[in-house]
């Protein structure tokens, strides 16, 4: 499975419980899973862009 | 002249809504802990509840076929306890993967710390539920 589509599940599911949790009108609870998803997404993929240009460090090591 | 609407003594805010308490606020948070969803259910909150129920499995069951650490103390690492804090939240799962499950994670496996994010964030997420649940059934949330 690649990085992105396990961060996708990951916002999936935290968008849907805190819309479930925060939110009780079926538009407010959309509009909120949508701010939701879409910021943590999309945050991570510009960190990830931001990022890009800086080389990897060596393997941390296993205790 | 016509006083401004401001200064009108009669122009009050709107009472907070009530909702009405729903059994007991401590049985609702202690089910909720034990197992996700199920202090909704017991706050008539049905649906609700199956629905984090499914949301919180969910991120367990991904977690551990990521092969994620279900956190536990360790000595010398003060941040374990912070997690494990966290991950135990789960409730029973946490100690049916533990103990009957013998589950530990596998820290070698490429998903490990993609694991590890899921479980702990189950846990954390079953703590919000006990909160909600108490609030429930205090009257404080609908």
């Amino acid at each position: 499975m690649s990085h992105f589509f396990l961060m996708v599940v990951y916002a999936l599911i935290v968008s849907l419980f805190f819309m479930l949790l925060w939110r009780r009108e079926r538009k407010e609870r959309i509009k909120l899973f949508l701010q939701l998803f879409l910021g943590m997404v999309g945050g991570g993929l510009l960190v990830a862009y931001l990022m890009y240009p800086f080389p990897p460090g060596p393997p941390a090591p296993i205790p | 002249m016509a006083e401004p609407a401001d200064s009108n003594p009669t122009v009050t805010s709107p009472p907070a809504v009530v909702h009405p308490p729903v059994g007991n606020p401590y049985l609702a948070g202690v089910l909720a802990w034990l197992i996700p969803g199920l202090g909704h259910v017991y706050v008539r909150r049905r649906r609700r509840g199956l629905a984090f129920f499914v949301l919180v499995v969910a991120a367990i069951w991904i977690g551990c076929a990521l092969q994620g650490n279900l956190a536990h103390p360790m000595a010398n690492q003060p941040i374990s306890a912070l997690a494990t804090l966290g991950t135990i939240g789960m409730g029973i799962p946490y100690f049916l993967l533990r103990s009957v499950f013998g589950y530990a994670g596998d820290l070698v496996a490429p998903s490990y710390e993609y694991g590890s994010a899921f479980l702990v964030t189950a846990g954390l997420m079953n703590w919000l539920l006990v909160l909600d649940a108490w609030d429930i059934s205090r009257g404080k949330k609908e």
